[in-house]
């Protein structure tokens, strides 16, 4: 089962410490194998929405920014449980904020 | 119990496990307790997480628990004044590899292939006994018997919780990568309607494989099966069609394949060619794979290199299915011509004459070389032994319409068998016949064609290995039907064999042949003639052999033998006096120390190991050496 992990971004710069356990966190996962791909999203975005036959592009930033997504992590697992696992270990390391895990249909 | 605690335990387990069976492994070196008491902190947890809540780090929290009860354990059995200064040392430091050698120990070559993949599932992916039994298509007691005994046999050979030494490791390493890749395709032959859990095994396989890539970063082979698996699993949506049936590989739609499998699976084959050196069989296969998941369209497909690829491949694994496979891509880089003349002599391989992608593939060449009437007879001998229905149907439409007028062998061995002038037991023994003789030729084969060639050649493949009483009388029956067609020039091509001399020149071809070397040879007979442990025979120093009385003193034991080891025993001493009786081939590495009597004082060569033994009596006899212990049906 694949869960697809996104995570709110944060407002305060993450400090040297953070990158350094977030890096051995991404390590030893990848070497369980378990996390398939992961990444940092920019900021800044494009919006695109569609009405009806028109389709309206928007360029960011965005206000809401503590509701933006700031990164993600594509893990494959055996159950939610274990997604959930790993989110908790996730969390533990980057402190106060939120994330959310959704099941992947497919492979 | 809260469900919700009780999956997260599992969670935890699932990602833990491993490591703590190998850290209790480091503490204890031994499987069936480290096993046991894994099992202990697990419980531990069911019991106290409820009520406690869930620990902050709960792996840490079960690896903690797991060995304060592996030292109580080892304080309780008075081990510990012995055990104390290892603990002190390094037992309660984990080590990076403990992973590593947790997978060596587990797929340890004195154990047969589903063993290791069972026991692999249960020490190192955590899978309960219930799980790898539903996985496996058995049932619960079956698996826990046999990791039951494997944990026995381990204990019997002393394997240890180390890495291979240098010489061993290549042998070792692909004994794991065999089981990770058993595991792999036990899931991915699983089909929609089957439990969920076989799939599941195709993902379990995998990670554990990435694991290993990991840990052993240098051996381009673990690269290669991770590619392989990687580009293999990222067909799974397409290789299905909407109504289940199996869609081929040139016919699959290449927008289902995943594509973030595809392009991990590039990386890791990335990593095995920057490693260089010979390409091994996985990297091959996942070259081939690769080549494969490159071309856009079945028509891109690079078919000359796939072509080359699979010629390096039958040099390393000289299988009937590469063999096969080879000769599709041969006809698809070059001519069909071509390809059939490598696929011809695979009809006389016994291995192959039950499965149905042989006559399958010989069809489509011949109907492309224009021999339709050929192409039809195998399209319908591919479908009477397919076994899947979808794949029937697909063959049979292709088989088109059977030859009109002349009847064929369907019929008249039909007819044959409804006899009613034979006794019961007559009938079944024809009947046995029979079958065997349909499959081989085809029911549709017009009685024309039956000739003693064809005959002949089926008979090969069906009972050439088979004792000569049972071929016998097979060539009885055989010799009834063709007189009762009236054609017995069809059996003109079969002789009796006789029921003696046969079986025994088999056996004595591989013992007593002067190209067998001298130490292996003596080996084989004195475990054959002893019956003595293996590891007792091994474990015999020179000093302790009483040549005279023909016996030697192994521990507590006698290891005693006859004439054909008494005879070899001074040839292979050639006047040593001291060290071990069978010498490892070369000398150890410097740097790993080893006990005095574990060595050859004249020249410096250690003692011949277990695994090293197994893997030479492996390759030439094709069996283990338990075998020669006990081998079937009583010959000695």
């Amino acid at each position: 089962m694949r869960f697809l992990m996104t995570s709110m971004a944060a407002d305060d710069q993450p400090d040297e410490q953070l990158y350094a356990e977030m890096a051995k966190f991404i390590e030893e996962m990848t070497a369980k194998g378990v996390l398939l791909a992961t990444g940092g999203l920019a900021p800044e975005g494009v919006v695109l929405t569609s009405v009806g036959d028109e389709l309206t592009v928007t360029d960011g930033p965005f206000a809401e920014s503590r509701e933006a997504v700031g990164g993600f992590a594509l893990v494959e697992v055996g159950s939610k449980a274990e997604a959930i696992e790993l989110g908790r270990r996730f969390r533990r390391i980057v402190g106060d904020g939120k994330s959310v895990i959704q099941q992947v249909y497919g492979p | 119990m809260n469900d919700d605690v009780r999956a997260t335990v599992d969670a935890v387990w699932r990602l833990e496990s491993a490591r703590i069976v190998a850290a209790l492994m480091r503490l204890l070196h031994d499987v069936g307790l480290a096993e046991e008491i894994a099992q202990d902190a697990l419980l531990a947890a069911l019991e106290q997480w409820p009520d406690n809540g869930i620990p902050d780090n709960p792996g840490a929290w079960l690896t903690t628990i797991a060995k304060r009860r592996a030292v109580d354990h080892i304080r309780r059995a008075r081990r510990f004044e012995e055990l104390a200064p290892r603990l002190a040392v390094d037992a309660l430091e984990e080590q990076p590899d403990d992973v590593l050698r947790l997978m060596f120990i587990a797929c340890h070559p004195a154990l047969a292939p589903r063993t290791r993949a069972a026991l692999t599932l249960r020490m190192v992916a955590g899978l309960s006994p219930a799980e790898i039994a539903r996985a496996f298509l058995t049932t619960e007691p079956v698996i826990q018997q046999s990791i039951a005994a494997a944990k026995s046999t381990l204990a019997e050979v002393h394997a240890r919780f180390e890495l291979p030494p240098p010489d061993e490791l290549a042998g070792r390493l692909s004994s794991v990568l065999e089981v990770l890749y058993l595991i792999f395709n036990e899931g991915y032959a699983a089909t929609a309607g089957d439990d969920l859990l076989r799939p599941e095994l195709t993902r379990e396989a995998l990670r554990l494989a990435r694991v290993l890539a990991e840990l052993a970063p240098h051996e381009a082979e673990a690269h290669g099966l991770v590619a392989l698996m990687e580009i293999q699993a990222s067909r799974s949506a397409a290789r299905t069609g909407p109504d289940g049936a199996p869609v081929r590989l040139h016919e699959q739609n290449r927008g289902l394949w995943d594509q973030l499998l595809i392009r991990r699976g590039f990386t890791a084959m990335l990593r095995a060619r920057e490693l260089g050196g010979t390409p091994g069989a996985y990297v091959l296969q996942a070259a081939i794979a690769v080549c494969h998941a490159q071309a856009r369209t079945a028509e891109d497909t690079d078919w000359a290199q796939i072509a080359t690829l699979y010629e390096l491949l039958e040099r390393l694994l000289p299988t009937p299915v590469v063999r096969l496979n080879r000769a599709v891509a041969v006809s698809f880089a070059r001519d069909p011509a071509e390809a059939l003349e490598l696929v011809e002599p695979l009809l006389a391989d016994p291995a192959l004459r039950d499965f149905h992608l042989l006559p399958s593939v010989r069809a489509d060449l011949l109907l492309r070389l224009g021999r339709i009437a050929e192409a039809r007879l195998e399209f319908g001998r591919a479908a009477d032994l397919a076994a899947n229905a979808a794949e029937r149907a697909f063959l049979m439409k292709k088989a088109g319409e059977a030859g009109p007028g002349e009847p064929t062998l369907g019929e008249v061995a039909e007819a044959f068998l409804a006899r009613d002038d034979l006794g019961a037991a007559t009938l079944r023994s024809y009947r046995q016949t029979m079958v065997r003789l349909r499959r081989s030729l085809g029911d549709r084969l017009p009685l024309g064609e039956l000739t003693a060639d064809r005959v002949a050649r089926a008979f090969a493949v069906a009972w050439g290995d088979a004792a000569p009483a049972t071929w016998n009388r097979h060539v009885a029956a055989a010799r009834t039907f063709a007189a009762w067609i009236g054609r017995s020039e069809a059996a003109s091509g079969l002789s009796r064999k006789d029921t003696t001399r046969a079986e025994k020149a088999a056996r004595e071809v591989v013992w007593h042949s002067e190209s067998v070397p001298l130490r292996e040879r003596t080996l084989w007979t004195l475990i054959e003639e002893s019956g003595a442990p293996i590891q007792a025979v091994l474990s015999l120093g020179v000093e302790d052999l009483d040549l005279a009385d023909r016996r030697a003193r192994a521990g507590r034991r006698w290891v005693t033998w006859r004439s054909g080891t008494a005879r070899l025993l001074p040839q292979l001493l050639a006047g040593r006096t001291r060290g071990p009786v069978f010498l490892a081939d070369r000398r150890p590495v410097p740097s790993r120390p080893l006990a005095e009597a574990d060595r050859c004082p004249e020249t410096g060569r250690r003692r011949l190991s277990y695994e090293r033994a197994e893997y030479l009596c492996k390759r030439i006899t094709g069996h283990t050496l338990r075998r020669l212990k006990d081998p079937p049906n009583g010959q000695h």
